[in-house]
């Protein structure tokens, strides 16, 4: 029973990561119809400014607030600037200037900050004696301050999205640009602020993670894994679907939590594959996904 | 009161990518003027359309109240005054019926003038007030066709551009959407444009006609003239 605890726990607590990164996909595939594959980077980049700072002495709790505003800013400009530019012409554009995004940021993060381990600060207490016992299982703090961030980011996207008008803009260019046009909305603001929302979320998330993934120290290479994970969260929520990135994210979180644990045969290094067949399988299967009501043309 | 018209064209043209749909058409609307544009598949009325209210961009003039509107995006067009009904109704299907119409008033100040002006579209679309609640896409064509025409004129345009608004349905339905209208459009002094295939309905409460063949205006007068006009009579109302 601790034991199965102490997985679902530890899985729940990737699985919120892989919410925050999926429902950053949800927002620019919902503008979009476009998977912004350079959304980890934009999180790593901005978790690399949140270690700069910290180093310069200043709390990640102060941090972390002009790090999620500069992921806006990030995600609004790329937007503006190298997104719509190409975005008439058609989706390959826009993939293949996403992935210049992906390797430009990990190249200029490498760049200004170099090729060596970060020791990430913890936003949570976390040492000995620091959680619950749940039936014999360790709640850390920490990981119930990620579940908590978690929910109240998604409690505040599906406020936006259904209480003010400017969600309601944003599900009308998200239904039907054209209509939403010729209704009087402005689309390329509502585009730019979509993508910035996106990657503030994602530097919330990137901030996080780093923490939780052994051995908790930042690198270049921190979110390769974690976005191919949220990649295949999103999608086998449907990639339209606020539900479905907080579902596919725990289902995710959670499974391979379990599978890593209980099936012996199987070493960590499986769950990469198990979510490419998770990604192949979706597609093959049900391209919209649990909740999603469109499917992605292409990749 | 201004000399010049509501919406005045001029050599305007307008196509797709290397194609050129439009040659140089001249067109005029007064202000609550209703006038009907025809023409047979392929004559570029939806061409048209789209150019007027800024979905795809064109060459020569658009003037509204005199002033020249240069190549306007749709929202700005929308904020001269000038809405479009687009062909397929452009449904935001995944919407209900009242955030359609909420969309439809993103230009209005305040969101108690959305509501007051959503309540008087469900008094002359009760139908529409019935369905309120329901996700757009699941409505009947004919629903979703009043539905476009409220959404269309929740900004309280001063001029409504109809791209065949009778596509696909019954000629019942039809007949009833040209009522509602000619009598918003008498009402509220909304200036009407359409574009139709079916000409007869749009006829009757139309009061000037262009004719378009092949991307330019062959002809054009009032709506009596073209009735009494047997070439056009038998070409475009088939009796």
């Amino acid at each position: 029973m601790d034991i199965f605890l102490s997985r679902l726990f530890a899985g729940m607590t990737s699985g919120s990561i892989y919410v925050l990164i999926a429902l950053a996909l949800v927002v620019v595939f919902r503008s979009s119809t476009t998977i912004n594959f350079a959304q980890g980077e934009f999180a790593l980049f901005t978790a690399y400014v949140a270690w700069w700072l910290t180093e310069r002495g200043l709390n990640i709790w102060v941090a972390i607030v002009p790090v999620v505003i500069l992921g806006f800013i990030m995600g609004a400009l790329a937007e503006r600037f190298l997104i719509r530019p190409v975005r008439k012409r058609d989706e390959t554009a826009i993939l293949i200037v996403a992935l210049g995004l992906f390797t430009g940021l990990n190249g200029l993060a490498g760049w200004i900050w170099g090729s060596d381990d970060k020791v990430f600060p913890t936003m949570f207490p976390s040492s000995e004696g620091t959680y619950f016992s749940v039936f014999g299982a360790r709640l850390h703090y920490d990981a119930l301050f990620v579940w908590l961030f978690t929910a109240a980011t998604v409690i505040g996207l599906v406020l936006l999205f259904k209480k003010t008008s400017l969600g309601l803009e944003m599900r009308a260019v998200a239904t039907n640009p054209e209509s939403a046009a010729l209704c009087g909305i402005k689309v390329g603001r509502i585009l730019t602020l979509s993508w910035g929302l996106s990657a503030a979320i994602g530097s919330l998330a990137g901030v996080m993670l780093v923490p939780t993934i052994p051995p908790g120290q930042l690198n270049l290479a921190s979110m390769f894994h974690v976005l191919i994970f949220a990649s295949a969260a999103a999608l086998l929520g449907g990639l339209d679907s606020i539900k479905g990135a907080v579902v596919g994210g725990l289902i995710m979180g959670v499974g391979l939590a379990m599978i890593n644990g209980y099936v012996s045969f199987i070493n960590g290094s499986f769950s990469l594959t198990f979510a490419l067949i998770l990604i192949v399988g979706v597609l093959t299967i049900k391209p919209t996904g649990l909740y999603g009501t469109r499917r992605l043309e292409r990749v | 009161m201004s000399q010049s018209p509501l919406l005045e064209v001029r050599g305007l043209r307008a196509g797709y990518g290397q194609i050129n749909v439009l040659q140089d058409i001249d067109l005029e609307v007064g202000a609550g003027e209703v006038v009907v544009v025809l023409g047979a598949n392929g004559a570029g009325k939806s061409t048209l359309m789209s150019a007027i209210s800024g979905l795809i961009p064109h060459t020569g003039e658009i003037h509204v109240d005199g002033k020249p509107v240069g190549n306007p995006r749709p929202d700005e067009m929308l904020k001269h005054g000038i809405s479009l009904v687009p062909q397929g109704r452009g449904t935001l299907t995944a919407l209900d019926v009242k955030d359609n119409l909420r969309v439809g008033g993103t230009n209005l100040g305040s969101k108690k003038q959305v509501e007051e002006e959503m309540d008087r579209w469900f008094t002359i679309f009760p139908r529409l007030a019935e369905r309120r609640d329901q996700v757009a896409g699941t409505l009947s064509g004919g629903e979703q066709q009043m539905l476009a025409i409220a959404r269309a004129l929740m900004s309280k345009p001063r001029m409504l551009l109809c791209d065949e608004i009778s596509l696909g349905l019954a000629p019942l339905i039809i007949q009833g959407l040209f009522e509602t209208l000619g009598k918003v459009s008498a009402e509220s002094g909304t200036a009407l444009l359409l574009v139709e295939q079916n000409a007869e309905l749009a006829l009757d409460i139309a009061s000037r006609v262009y004719l378009l063949e092949v991307g330019a205006v062959a002809s054009s007068g009032t709506a009596a003239s073209f009735r009494d006009n047997n070439n056009i009579r038998q070409a475009y109302l088939g009796y």
